[in-house]
């Protein structure tokens, strides 16, 4: 290139100094590693913050939520008088059911002021009434169903496990103290002198409470008998009905658009639309789902088919997207293989696209109901945010259009309400959605592996 | 070089499988081949060279219609096979790739196992009743592609897993599968190395005791080596076509000339 009597000098790269020593650095060289070196930081901060606020998030989450998952509760022995439950003495459960939870809280409270005194449990001054306030307003409710399970309980003494008061509960979670106490109604000092005592005389236990995950919602005033098993279930029943809505809508939509659809100015339409409707807020799909499926089609409210039918709504663009990758990520020398020895267009997609654009599809699928999973706006509008009490029928009986709730409309009420106990239910029911959403992801994973692994 | 071939000439020329009169072909706006007549014997290996973007891969992608997979592509003319109109409204074209195989540039067996390769196009085609007659098809297809003794102990391994000039061969072994009558082979060797080209040119040789071959290649050598006609296309022209010997050694065309000379292409 250079003329061979031309100096050195005279070669572009010396004017720029870059003729020096390899062991010395040049000025330009030195900006442009300085340049990298702080992009490098810069990165590494950004991954420090992010991985910083995750753990923040989850400390604050299981700190506030695991109390949640444990209940005190007294253990003592109640005799089931049958003057009260069984005036008639019939053991017919019709004439037994007219008793009310209130003849049982007699039950309840005159046992635990009987066994205190036989065990010499006692509290300076302490009137009957507040420690018979100890008790929860649920467990009356709880021995009633229990004896009119079982009537030939009626007559008997049995051991009763009941669950105290929000109060006391915090009390031993160490949320409740005696300065909270003293501006507090609902919670007296002496009440909590009491609950020192129970505890040493092992009356008063902690324990697991599987009923948080089984019981339904309870009132403002029982926030120790509320459970998530109605979110649980309309939670699961609404995935259940996403997955089965959209998996086949998305995967015919895709492979239609992606093999079969001419290229034109209608389909380019659908394509653009379909982008669109993946940015669209959710809520906006509760309100349509409102005037659609409630007020136009007269699907019942707070239904979980309603919730489910506007999940898809909302996933559907977000799985076609990814499933429209997953198949376009098939390398077409397939498509010409399965072509070239004659296999229909179909077979082609069937036999080989599909299969191999099953790990992105089944990955988009879960990630699209992972996201449907936490969506708590459209369900508020379509009334899947109602106190419910009573289970969902199962499946098969229709259970998809009995009312339910879902578990972050459950997040949501439970944090909109007064009684710092609903706080920490609140974080429990996190614990729960997450613990979902990281199974949820796992199967994903699992289900990857498993169709990667056949080549 | 060229005295190889010469001595092939010697087969039945008679009988013409393909005939191909004044096709031409469009991607859109361009035009990609411009009056493409020829006609292609049976039991023939037949070479299509010439430079890049010449239209001979296009021309191969008419005779079993897989230019149908491109939107934009149209395809004008009369192709025949056996006297049969291939782009005839009442033909699948299906039906037409199962009679007519290809082979492409670049080995792309199924991601699944050597079995399944081979025996996929007989399941879709109904070929057989059995899976002991299934059996058989594929040890045939395997053998006639050459590849039996290298792979008859691990028929159940994946096919991705072979080297790139049995994956080649798997792939030939997958198009015979079929009971084809017509091979095409767009630049079968380009992605191998010359110790697996040599087994693919030899297989060529052989399959065309019972098929016939269509080959596309950029390479002459390659041509003079294993065909007994070659075409040659020059910017969607067919420039010259006939007896390999006479192409390679009396080309009657000057662009013809330069393009094996070497000054062209």
């Amino acid at each position: 290139m250079t003329d061979i009597g031309s100096t050195p000098a005279e070669l572009p790269g010396k004017a720029h100094g870059r003729s020096g020593s390899l062991l010395t650095e040049s000025p330009m060289m030195k900006s442009r590693n300085a340049a990298e070196f702080r992009f490098r930081a810069y990165g590494l901060t950004a991954i420090v913050v992010a991985l910083l606020t995750l753990a923040i998030t989850l400390f604050t989450i299981v700190r506030d939520g695991t109390p949640a998952f444990f209940q005190a509760k007294l253990t003592y022995q109640v005799f089931i008088d049958a003057a009260v439950v069984d005036k008639n003495g019939t053991a017919d459960p019709v004439e037994m059911a007219k008793v009310t939870t209130i003849g049982y809280a007699r039950l309840l409270s005159n046992s635990l002021l009987a066994y205190l005194d036989e065990k010499g449990v006692a509290v300076e001054g302490m009137t009957d009434k507040e420690i018979t306030d100890m008790i929860s307003k649920d467990a009356p409710a709880r021995l009633r169903d229990r004896v009119l399970a079982d009537p030939s309980l009626v007559g008997q003494t049995i051991t009763v496990k009941a669950l105290v008061g929000g109060r006391i509960d915090g009390y031993l979670k160490g949320r409740v103290t005696r300065e909270s106490s003293a501006n507090d109604s609902n919670v007296t000092p002496r009440q909590l002198d009491m609950a020192d005592r129970m505890v040493e005389a092992g009356i008063l236990r902690s324990g697991f409470n599987w009923r948080f995950l089984t019981a339904p919602d309870a009132s403002d005033l029982r926030p120790e008998a509320a459970g998530l098993g109605i979110a649980l279930m309309g939670t699961l029943y609404m995935m259940m009905l996403v997955l089965i809505f959209t998996l086949p809508i998305a995967v015919a939509a895709s492979i239609y658009l992606e093999e079969f659809a001419p290229k034109n100015w209608f389909t380019d339409l659908i394509e653009v639309n379909i982008s669109n409707l993946a940015a669209v807020p959710s809520i906006v799909y509760g309100i349509l789902g409102l005037a659609a499926f409630i007020n136009f089609a007269g699907l019942p409210s707070s239904a979980p088919i309603v919730g489910a039918l506007v999940l898809t709504l909302m996933t559907l663009p977000t799985i076609i997207i990814a499933t429209r990758s997953a198949i376009r990520a098939v390398p077409p020398s397939i498509r010409d293989a399965a072509l070239g020895v004659g296999a229909s267009k179909m077979q082609t997609v069937f036999h080989h696209v599909l299969p191999l654009a099953a790990p992105g599809i089944l990955t988009g699928t879960i990630l699209g109901l992972a996201s449907a999973l936490g969506e708590t706006g459209p369900l508020l509008l379509i009334g899947m945010v109602a106190f419910v009490t009573n289970y969902p029928a199962s499946p098969l009986d229709g259970g998809f259009m009995d009312p339910a709730t879902a578990l972050p409309v459950q997040v949501y009420s439970w944090a909109s309400r007064s009684d710092p106990a609903f706080i920490e239910r609140s974080s429990g029911a996190i614990i729960v959605l997450l613990i979902f959403l990281v199974c949820m992801n796992i199967v994903a994973i699992l289900l990857r592996r498993r169709f990667e692994r056949r080549w | 070089m060229y005295d190889a071939p010469a001595n092939k000439q010697s087969v039945d020329q008679s009988n013409q499988k393909i005939t191909a009169r004044n096709v031409q072909v469009f991607y859109g706006d361009k035009q990609a081949l411009r009056d493409v007549s020829v006609d292609i014997e049976d039991r023939t290996v037949t070479a299509f060279i010439g430079p890049s973007g010449c239209g001979k891969s296009t021309f191969l992608r008419c005779l079993n219609r897989m230019n149908d997979t491109v939107a934009i592509a149209r395809v004008e003319g009369d192709i025949r096979l056996d006297g049969e109109d291939i782009y005839h409204p009442m033909v699948d074209p299906v039906q037409l790739r199962a009679k007519v195989g290809m082979v492409f540039q670049k080995p792309n067996p199924f991601p699944k196992s050597i079995y399944d390769n081979v025996a996929y196009g007989p399941k879709i085609h109904g070929l057989t009743r059995s899976k002991s007659e299934l059996d058989g098809i594929v040890e045939e297809s395997l053998k006639r592609a050459a590849l039996w003794n290298e792979v008859k102990d691990r028929l159940q391994e994946s096919g991705t897993g072979l080297s790139g000039g049995q994956q080649q061969r798997l792939c030939i072994a997958r198009a015979v599968a079929t009971g084809p009558e017509v091979l095409l082979m767009d630049e079968p060797c380009s992605a191998l190395d010359p110790i697996a080209t040599a087994q693919v040119e030899e297989l060529i040789d052989d399959l065309r005791q019972n098929y016939s071959v269509v080959i596309v290649t950029h390479s002459m050598q390659q041509a003079a080596r294993v065909s007994q006609k070659t075409a040659f296309f020059h910017l969607g022209n067919l420039v010259e076509y006939g007896e390999t010997g006479t192409i390679f050694t009396n080309p009657q065309d000057p662009r013809t000339e330069s393009y094996i000379t070497g000054r062209i292409g």
